[in-house]
């Protein structure tokens, strides 16, 4: 019997996907590293100093696209009707095959590109202090800010790589649109749900201690909603994916 | 090797592709898969490969659903579709990247065959004609040593000199564990290596039958005056071929046009000859 | 290799192994191609080559040697002869002499055109 679950399978597979990708890989990188390059530059011009939350604002400008476009490219092969004949029946499972998808697209792209923007940071640092003689703080480029920029990600990336996976044409824009649609779906049905649940503190009626509580309330479920979305929306998208996967036919 | 039990398909909003489809694949044999355009010969090798979901029914390799499309079944098949792109990659990258999931992989012979058809490893998969670029998969293909390989249309897009390689390589590669089903519309591009005729026609298995049972009952060729009267099929041209029933006549060659169109006018006669 | 449509690909393979033993291209007890090679030399499937095989050696004129191959038969060339004859006298002889007979051509004639292209040989 053939394993179902192989890591150098795994391996072998991803380094597939990067041979593969390997033009557009290197385009992306470069391409985002001089625009990175360039938004801290002008940060500093301003206030001469890059301070983490500058600098991390910058990082996820770039990090969050590349990302999505690097997931969107990884399932390249998979949706086009000439190549994905060859792709779905190649020797591998489906279960290598999401967890291939997932490494590569969020921890190998997180790794690479956290270590280019540190780099890239790092220089904008040294050209800033000579043109703009801005002051040199190596510790913005390594704070918590940078663990938030990841784990929002962590969660962002399977449902592009679900949005990936499922739409065959113009599959950034559909997924935006999708994941529009469930936002304000789920917007107002937290609101519906906190309307009904404090109805009666009178929070609609104006008084001041009503829209004190729904500030107080708002602050708890982010912290309770970023844990809910992060824990369970991820893995259970991820999961999404991997019937996407097994599903999928020519 | 391969059975398809009851395999049943339709694709949505279409009237059924295959009903009730029933066969079984041995090894060391050459299959040909011949019907009209769109009566399922493509998605026959699809729901085989795992790639469609039957409706109803299954394939099996070697005991395995080949559905679930598990490593088990997966290393063991090979399939060279219609019509493919590939990445634009050197052949040897190509060969690197996809290799090394088929654990009997023989990378001297990709190599043989590439050189064979006159194609080098460095040579850019994306500046290759679509001939060039079938050699290159129809060579990855035959290295992988699958014991199942399916080709459809393999001789589409391949020149005359081509298609005499094609053949040789085709019969240089089977043996005892392989089994090669091949679905076409070129009957006179490969009638020398098939053995086995397989016929769908209105989504159903029409005929299956070996040609060594095919050359013992019927006899192929133009008729005499004495013999006329026996015509179990013949071609409308004049001076046309006929299939007749074989009896104590010489044996002939297997004229798997004629048989094929002698089955598609009248599959009832031609079976049950057979069957006797 | 180019096939005729009639006869069944076996015999036909059959075929160019006589004219290569008559020709001596292939000599006793020499040792010849292999199934697969034969095979794959005129673009046949396997089975239908190894049909040729072994009628061959059901008419003594090749031997297989296990392990080894097969080869040319003792009196291969004898029996290539014997075959041809038997084929030439009950086969390719009654269809001349029925053509003869459609087109009236008696068998002076024959002797004649016979005669003439010996002469001219000569």
């Amino acid at each position: 019997m053939a394993k179902e679950f192989d890591i150098s399978r795994i391996v072998q597979f991803i380094k597939r996907d990067v041979t593969l990708l390997k033009g557009s890989i290197v385009t992306g990188l470069l391409v985002s590293s001089i625009l990175l390059f360039l938004f801290c530059l002008f940060n500093m011009a301003w206030d001469k100093k890059l301070s983490a939350d500058e600098f991390f604002g910058c990082f996820s400008l770039c990090y969050f696209p590349l990302g999505v476009l690097y997931t969107y490219a990884i399932c390249r092969e998979f949706q086009n009707p000439k190549l994905n004949h060859t792709y779905l029946s190649l020797p591998v499972s489906t279960q290598e095959r999401i967890t291939a998808k997932w490494l590569n697209a969020y921890l190998l792209y997180t790794l690479g590109f956290s270590l280019l923007a540190i780099t890239v940071g790092m220089f904008a640092m040294i050209v800033g202090t000579i043109i703009f003689r801005a002051d040199f703080t190596i510790t913005s480029l390594f704070s918590t800010n940078y663990w938030n920029v990841v784990f929002l990600y962590f969660f962002v990336q399977p449902i592009f790589l679900v949005g990936a996976l499922s739409f065959t044409k113009n599959r950034i824009g559909k997924t935006l649109l999708v994941l529009g649609v469930l936002f304000i779906g789920f917007l107002i049905f937290n609101f519906i749900c906190f309307g009904l649940l404090n109805h009666d503190f009178g929070i609609f009626s104006g008084e001041s201690t009503g829209s004190l509580a729904f500030d107080k309330a708002s602050k708890d479920f982010s912290l309770f909603g970023r844990w809910f979305y992060g824990l369970i929306f991820g893995p259970l998208m991820l999961l999404v994916a991997y019937y996407k996967i097994k599903e999928k036919e020519v | 090797m391969l059975n398809c039990k009851q395999l049943q398909f339709n694709y949505p909003k279409s009237r059924p592709i295959l009903k009730s489809v029933d066969l079984n694949f041995g090894s060391g044999n050459i299959y040909g898969l011949f019907g009209k355009n769109g009566e399922g010969k493509s998605t026959l090798m699809k729901l085989v490969c795992g790639l469609l979901t039957p409706e109803f029914g299954y394939c099996t390799l070697f005991g395995e659903s080949t559905h679930a499309r598990s490593v088990q079944t997966l290393k063991d098949l090979f399939f060279i579709p219609e019509d493919f792109e590939l990445p634009a990659l050197p052949i040897y990258t190509f060969e690197k990247i996809n290799s090394v999931f088929y654990p009997n992989f023989s990378r001297e012979h990709f190599y043989t065959l590439i050189e064979e058809f006159r194609l080098y490893r460095k040579q850019d998969i994306s500046k290759l004609s679509f001939g060039q670029k079938k050699k290159v998969l129809i060579a990855f293909g035959l290295a992988t040593n699958t014991p199942l390989l399916l080709l459809d249309e393999p001789t589409n897009g391949l020149d005359i000199p081509s298609k005499s390689q094609f053949r040789k390589i085709l019969a240089s590669s089977i043996n005892e564990d392989k089994c090669i089903i091949i679905s076409t519309h070129q009957v006179r591009d490969l009638h020398s290596l098939i053995d086995h005729m397989v016929i769908l026609d209105n989504a159903q298995v029409i005929f299956n039958q070996s040609l060594s049972t095919v050359s013992d009952a019927l006899w192929f060729g133009r008729p005499s005056k004495e013999n006329e009267s026996e015509v179990l099929f013949s071609e409308s041209t004049f001076g046309g071929r006929v299939i007749l029933n074989r009896e104590f006549q010489e044996e002939s060659e297997v004229d798997l046009e004629l048989l094929f169109n002698g089955v598609l006018s009248n599959p009832e006669k031609i079976n049950s000859i057979l069957k006797n | 290799m180019d096939f005729d449509n009639s006869k069944p690909i076996y015999l036909q393979i059959a075929e160019v192994f006589y004219e290569n033993i008559l020709e001596k291209r292939w000599k006793e007890e020499e040792r010849i191609p292999s199934v697969r090679e034969i095979a794959m030399l005129v673009e046949v499937n396997p089975n239908t080559a190894i049909r040729a095989f072994n009628h061959l050696q059901d008419l003594e004129v090749i031997y297989n040697k296990r392990g080894i191959g097969y080869f040319v038969a003792k009196k291969g060339f004898s029996k290539v002869m014997e075959i041809k004859r038997k084929e030439f006298m009950e086969h390719t002889l009654p269809d001349v002499f029925k053509k003869m007979n459609m087109m009236n051509i008696p068998l002076e004639e024959l002797i004649n055109a016979f005669n003439q292209e010996k002469n001219e040989k000569e």
